[in-house]
């Protein structure tokens, strides 16, 4: 079990936290956010190569804060595997092992677990990026470590080796029942990987949760924009109607709940906001002002009369004729907004 | 086909061939004047074979003292940051600019019998004019910024997260730098170490005044030259030039890396 309660890391002028989070036996913790939020830094501090402002960090139940890193026992991988260049892959496995007897049996079961059997003699230079991470997982575990601290494991490795890591990375943590912490500014990877998604951004954890639930029901606007929200508006009670919110920027929106009295920011999902080619009469009309395509999908701009951002798969569009320059109507489910009512 | 050479490597190779000639010419002439005769004869007599093995041993203890001290402050200097850490990078650094002669001068006040700390060592016998001491603290002196700078660059080079991960891996500090971070730094070491035994086997102007007996080769060549003329003295440079130039050779082919085993590429 990691625990981590009210740790604060200085670096700099930069300061992270208090960052109070926890991760069970046998589940994957993610600690996400944009790049420059501090996420290495609270990983280095839980390591201990970093010394902690403030705050304790518990592993196993045992206060770690006192011990050197040597005596913590976490593993460590890093985005680039940072593989030892003058060892093999066989003798960087073998670094961390303790006790002589048995090593090369050791070895060559970690590397079959890993899947990296066939490079033991190879050196590091010669890896792939997907191998490198592998062997550096292999070398973590081989030190019996209470806990896995993996930052940015896959960012350094070809999308099509990622998803079988990605499924190497869950199998080791339910199968040896240890707790990870996952460092990663990707959300993809967060939701693909984590049981329980940390985020952080500028120092400051900001929500924490199942993924879904952080992906639909964003804390602020902060996680909403970062999690790609895209429609993040200023709106108002409509003083008739206190289930319709009046954007700041034009028009008005359903809501599934009655709003409270004020300003209030809503959150709406582009992949939530759906286009009909030929307008309805009362519906509200939009003009599509921009087509990205992305992977199947198609981030279609609309003016609407606020701006927003629809996500429509390519095949729909298309077959509804869609183009730049278009009137189209535009509509959300009421349960689909998101309100946020403070900030 | 013809090949065409580009402008720009043509003026670097230009250039190269001018400073190859520069450097050569002398020391080839110096070789050819003194002949194979000359260096036969030379090698026979005792002063110069006694200065031969003085040199280069003195030189060899100057850099395995500067090894043991330099490399433990070139690894500080590559990884911590301190207040007053210019400062100390430019003290080790002074020696580079200090006339030898006045370096030789500054060394005899503290550590001559007057000095303030030749007047405390002399009591326990130990002194550090005209003997082997004296040339080796007049070498020490100024070769050691060569060992310290190129140990602390190629320490710069090792990322230290090798060393996070070597240390929850279970090594401690000591552990990390001997097992993980040194093995990729060596080169780098052994370069800044050679010049320093490079440095001090050339060394003249701080010897000099330190110790003039027992006589090292630059030292041996200034007293030829000045007693006996330009024929006398070329013997020992010539000896002492083809030495060095045959350790550079050794170790410069041993410092480039040898080919990775599977030959893919390197990042």
């Amino acid at each position: 079990m990691i625990e981590l309660r009210g740790l604060e890391v200085k670096a700099g002028g930069f300061r992270v936290g208090p960052v109070d989070l926890t991760v069970a036996d046998g589940s994957y913790g993610v600690l996400l956010g944009p790049s420059g939020a501090g996420k290495s830094l609270v990983l280095e501090a839980l390591a201990g190569v970093l010394p902690a402002a403030a705050g304790e960090v518990r592993l196993a139940g045992a206060d770690v804060g006192g011990l050197t890193p040597e005596r913590r026992r976490v593993g460590l991988v890093f985005q680039d595997g940072l593989l030892f260049p003058h060892l093999t892959v066989a003798r960087n496995i073998a670094y961390g092992m303790r006790g002589r007897d048995g090593r090369e049996a050791e070895v060559e079961r970690l590397a079959e677990a890993v899947g990296v059997h066939d490079l033991l003699d190879r050196h590091p230079a010669t890896l792939s990026g997907g191998e490198r991470q592998r062997v550096a997982l292999a070398r973590a575990l081989a030190a019996r470590p209470r806990a896995l601290l993996l930052d940015e494991p896959l960012s350094a490795v070809d999308p099509e080796a990622r998803e079988s890591l990605q499924d190497l990375l869950r199998r080791v943590c339910r199968e040896r029942d240890l707790p990870v912490l996952h460092v990663t500014h990707d959300r993809d990877e967060a939701f693909a990987l984590a049981d329980e998604c940390h985020v952080l951004i500028g120092g400051r954890l900001h929500q924490q949760g199942r993924p879904l639930d952080v992906l639909r029901r964003p804390a602020d606007a902060a996680v909403a924009r970062f999690l790609g929200a895209r429609n993040v508006l200023a709106a108002r009670r409509d003083p008739a109607d206190p289930s319709v919110a009046v954007l700041e920027a034009g028009g008005r929106l359903g809501v599934a709940r009655p709003l409270p009295d004020g300003a209030v920011t809503v959150v709406i999902r582009p992949e939530d906001v759906r286009l009909s080619a030929a307008p309805a009469a009362g519906a509200p009309a939009a003009t599509v002002t921009r087509l990205t395509l992305q992977g199947g999908h198609v981030l279609v701009g609309l003016d609407a009369p606020a701006p927003l951002e629809a996500l429509v798969p390519a095949a729909e569009l298309e077959a509804a004729g869609i183009g730049v320059g278009h009137e189209v109507a535009v509509s959300v489910r009421p349960a689909d907004v998101h309100v946020l009512t403070a900030g | 086909m013809r090949v065409r050479v580009s402008p720009f490597w043509a003026l670097c190779a230009v250039a190269g061939v001018v400073l190859v000639t520069f450097v050569a010419l002398p020391a080839a002439s110096m070789i050819a004047g003194a002949g194979a005769g000359l260096l036969g004869e030379a090698l026979r007599q005792d002063d110069v074979r006694r200065s031969l093995v003085l040199t280069v041993v003195a030189a060899l203890i100057t850099t395995v003292i500067g090894f043991a001290v330099g490399v433990p402050l070139a690894y500080l200097l590559a990884r911590k940051e301190f207040p007053g850490k210019r400062v100390v990078e430019g003290i080790i650094d002074l020696p580079i600019v200090f006339p030898h002669t006045a370096a030789g001068i500054a060394l005899l006040t503290v550590y001559g019998r007057q000095g303030v700390v030749g007047r405390l060592l002399e009591p326990l016998g130990i002194t550090f004019t005209e003997n082997v001491a004296g040339i080796v603290l007049a070498m020490i002196f100024v070769s050691l910024p060569f060992l310290v700078d190129g140990a602390r660059e190629s320490f710069a080079l090792v990322d230290p997260r090798y060393e996070h991960v070597a240390r929850t891996l279970g090594s401690s500090r000591f552990g990390a730098f001997a097992r993980v971070t040194f093995p990729q730094a060596w080169r780098g070491v052994l370069a800044g170490a050679l010049l320093m035994w490079g440095r001090g086997i050339s060394e003249f102007g701080a010897v000099v005044i330190l110790a003039y007996n027992p006589k090292v080769i630059s030292v041996l060549t200034f007293e030829r030259f000045e007693g006996f003329g330009l024929r006398a003295a070329q013997p020992p440079s010539v000896l002492i030039v083809i030495v060095a130039f045959v350790v550079f050779l050794l170790v410069r082919s041993f410092l480039v890396p040898r080919r990775r085993r599977s030959g893919a590429g390197e990042r």
